[in-house]
């Protein structure tokens, strides 16, 4: 046996272009298919402060609540059910927990379940589900729709998949909890219940003086684009010559310098609606704006979310990243780059 | 490297590129047992090629990484690395012991194949 | 997989080095440490048996497991290191006291045994020195159908160069044996600085010539099934042992009356405590 310690670690990185006014532009349902996102960061070259529009977006984004010690038989509670998840979209994630040593539950907007559990918790949940893609020997997914009639109140899998939650694996845990559009209303009868507070995500708005910029995006190549956005939101200074000591990373190729650029960051848990309006605004401000000049859009998915992109299972190897990257330009053009670690399903 | 190209009106185009991230960056924190004790940015890539050459020798030495970020304070860096040589990089932080006769210790904050993942660490939420 | 857990932070007398050391533990992200008390049996005396120092005397509260809303859970073991036969007294009273049971033996014969006859649950690989046997398969496969795991630790190859050389050289010779199963990789750390993160360890496993996937069950799911291996051994001699079980009453009473129909049947229940 060798031991091969030169072997890069995976990953994947989908990259699209296309344009806004193209009648089959997927950017409307890449948005919506990352359900759980943690940070969005707004980049806009030559600007110094938001305008108005732009702005009041930014501080729409919807309010999330944390729900200490969740049983999470209660997210298959009856009135539950009837208020939130039939009417509206609920996003739920269980907060405090990691998806590669413990138990994660996701509730997604479209009205499904899941269940990502280590071998013994599932058999002792007694469900059925499947093998996990990542870890087929000790990971099980139970990924269960609450709006098929067979999980109606009452239903057969309803009441096996309800006393497996009660009384075999009676799992709680603390959980972060949206609802679009109702907000806080629609959940409050289960709110009320518990030990709960309302979290504002946290926007952090930052000018950079004087920032160096490739000169020409829609050109450039992906991986040091993604680079050099990252660089800019660690701070970290491009200035190097090639043959510096310390470092050599430097801007890519054909740089400008950009006399000020304005950059907006928002944690929390955010709501893919919430992010789609913020795209309508920034190509808003696109159009109107004078100078010839363009934005990125970066949106994190949490970690530890069971799923990624649609119902795909994720997973945590070493980083569990997932996020993507939109690039917009005046010309309605786009550029959007998906990338996920190891551990995780080609994004759609 | 695989790349499958769809490109139908001519307009959309779609290339999935696997494995393809040519570096790793890593988040590390160094921790020394006398806390007052500081290091340059010189000093601590200085450190950390010591500690290849001690796990790896003038292979490993020769081993090209970048500093990207130094926190002098916090003792906080960003290391890039070529994805071939990260399991060197990180497995040799990970075994060195001692800094100038006192005991320190490499914490691996986080690790990913893009840059931009370090910023958006949702292991980082804290609500209370 | 399960939670990280490291099975070996080395005993010492100074209890703030002990609470500074299962802080960081906690910090690093393990869920679960034990506290290794070393044992080498002298010569033709009756060994004495070191007795565990109650965690509660130890620490008044535990620390909370980094980005986690519950606390560290911290163990005992004992670790004997054998050089005869008679080091080893099946029967021992003393050994009831400690959660885990592991022994270091030193010629092929006691490895033999140990790994074949011995009612234990760690055989620890020597990392100091160079190992004065070949693993053999036989007795390695016994093993590990017997669920008693080998343990590596890493702390020494962080201290010396040359403890580095034998460690790497030892883990390879085990893993080719045992073929990257049932190995868990743990510290042996002495002070805070010696322990790595999980993280860490599963990268520097890579070395040892663990894939991937072993790697990251050498820090968890091998470290769980010796937990329960050392759960079943302390019963097995008879005696009744009870678990509390977590809330289950109180989760009943709160339960719409549907849940009266299904009662869970009492074997998957008794299942429960036992996993828990």
């Amino acid at each position: 046996m060798s031991v091969d310690v030169a072997q890069a670690p995976p990953s994947l990185l989908v990259c699209e272009r296309s344009s806004f006014v193209e009648q089959n532009n997927r950017v409307g349902s890449h948005v919506e298919q990352l359900h759980f996102n943690y940070k969005v960061s707004l980049l806009l070259p030559e600007c110094s402060s938001a305008p108005s529009h732009l702005d009041s977006v930014l501080k729409g984004f919807s309010s999330f609540y944390l729900i200490r010690k969740l049983p999470i038989y209660e997210l298959l509670n009856k009135d539950f059910l009837e208020t939130a998840v039939y009417h509206g979209s609920v996003y739920g994630l269980s907060y405090k927990t990691r998806v590669d040593e413990d138990t994660c539950v996701a509730l997604m907007p479209n009205g499904r379940l899941c269940l990502s559990l280590d071998k013994y918790s599932f058999q002792l949940l007694g469900f059925e589900g499947t093998r996990s893609r990542f870890r087929p020997k000790d990971r099980h997914i139970v990924s269960v729709d609450l709006t098929n009639n067979s999980m109606a109140p009452g239903g057969r899998g309803y009441l096996r998949l309800l006393t497996g939650l009660m009384s075999r694996l009676p799992l709680s845990m603390d959980f972060l909890l949206s609802h679009h559009p109702g907000g806080g209303a629609s959940l409050q009868p289960l709110l009320s219940r518990y030990d709960w507070s309302e979290h504002r995500p946290e926007m952090i708005n930052q000018v950079l003086p004087h920032l160096s910029c490739p000169s020409d995006p829609k050109s450039c190549d992906a991986q040091s684009f993604l680079e050099w956005l990252g660089a800019v939101d660690a701070d970290i200074g491009s200035e190097n010559s090639s043959s510096s000591f310390l470092s050599s990373f430097v801007c890519p190729e054909l740089k400008t310098v950009l006399s000020r650029a304005l950059r907006v960051s928002i944690c929390g848990l955010l709501l893919p609606p919430d992010v789609h309006r913020l795209i309508q605004e920034v190509r808003r401000y696109l159009e109107q704006t004078r100078l010839e000049t363009w934005a990125s859009l970066t949106v994190h998915g949490f970690a530890d979310s069971p799923v990624s992109w649609r119902d795909n299972e994720h997973g945590h190897l070493r980083g569990g990243e997932n996020f993507y990257t939109l690039l917009m330009f005046q010309d309605h053009a786009y550029h959007l780059y998906l990338a996920t670690g190891a551990h995780d399903t080609c994004p759609p | 490297m695989n790349v499958d190209e769809k490109d139908g009106s001519g307009v959309y185009q779609r290339v999935v590129l696997k494995n393809s991230s040519p570096y790793h960056y890593l988040k590390v924190c160094l921790v020394l047992e006398d806390e007052l004790t500081r290091l340059s940015a010189v000093e601590l890539k200085h450190f950390i090629i010591t500690g290849l050459k001690n796990l790896y020798g003038e292979v490993g030495a020769a081993l090209s990484f970048d500093l990207l970020k130094y926190d002098e304070d916090t003792l906080t860096a960003l290391l890039r690395v070529y994805s071939r040589g990260l399991v060197k990089l990180w497995s040799s932080l990970t075994l060195l012991g001692s800094y100038q006769n006192q005991a320190c210790a490499f914490r691996v904050l986080q690790v990913s194949p893009f840059l931009l993942a370090l910023t958006g660490n949702s292991r980082e939420l804290h609500l209370d | 997989m399960s939670v990280f857990m490291d099975l070996n932070l080395t005993f010492t007398e100074d209890k703030s080095v002990l609470q500074r050391m299962i802080e960081t533990a906690a910090q690093l992200g393990f869920s679960t440490v034990a506290i290794n008390y070393m044992f080498e049996p002298k010569a033709k005396k009756k060994p004495q048996i070191p007795a565990p120092t109650p965690i509660t005397e130890l620490m008044d509260q535990l620390p909370v497991v980094q980005g986690r809303s519950r606390p560290i859970r911290v163990l005992n073991r004992l670790t004997l290191v054998m050089s005869d036969s008679f080091h080893f007294r099946s029967t021992a009273p003393e050994y009831r006291c400690f959660d885990l049971l592991a022994v270091q033996p030193t010629t092929e014969k006691l490895f033999h045994a140990a790994c074949m006859v011995y009612d234990i649950d760690i055989i620890c690989v020597s990392v100091t020195e160079r190992l004065p046997f070949f693993f053999k398969r036989a007795p390695v496969n016994g093993a590990i159908d017997r669920g008693v795991v080998f343990e590596v630790s890493y702390s020494a190859a962080i201290r010396d160069s040359t403890m580095r050389r034998y460690t790497i050289a030892n883990a390879i010779s085990l893993i080719e044996c045992c073929k990257g199963k049932s190995v868990m990789v743990s510290s042996a750390a002495e002070k805070a600085l010696e322990l790595r993160g999980p993280y860490d360890v599963t990268n520097l496993s890579l070395l040892f010539g663990l894939s991937d996937k072993d790697c990251k069950e050498a820090v968890s799911s091998t470290c769980r099934s010796v937990l329960l291996h050392g759960e079943t051994r302390k019963t097995a001699s008879g005696i009744i042992y009870t678990v509390k079980s977590c809330s289950e009453a109180s989760d009943q009473q709160e339960a719409p009356p549907q849940s009266e129909t299904c009662e869970a049947p009492p074997s998957k229940k008794q299942k429960s405590s036992v996993t828990e």
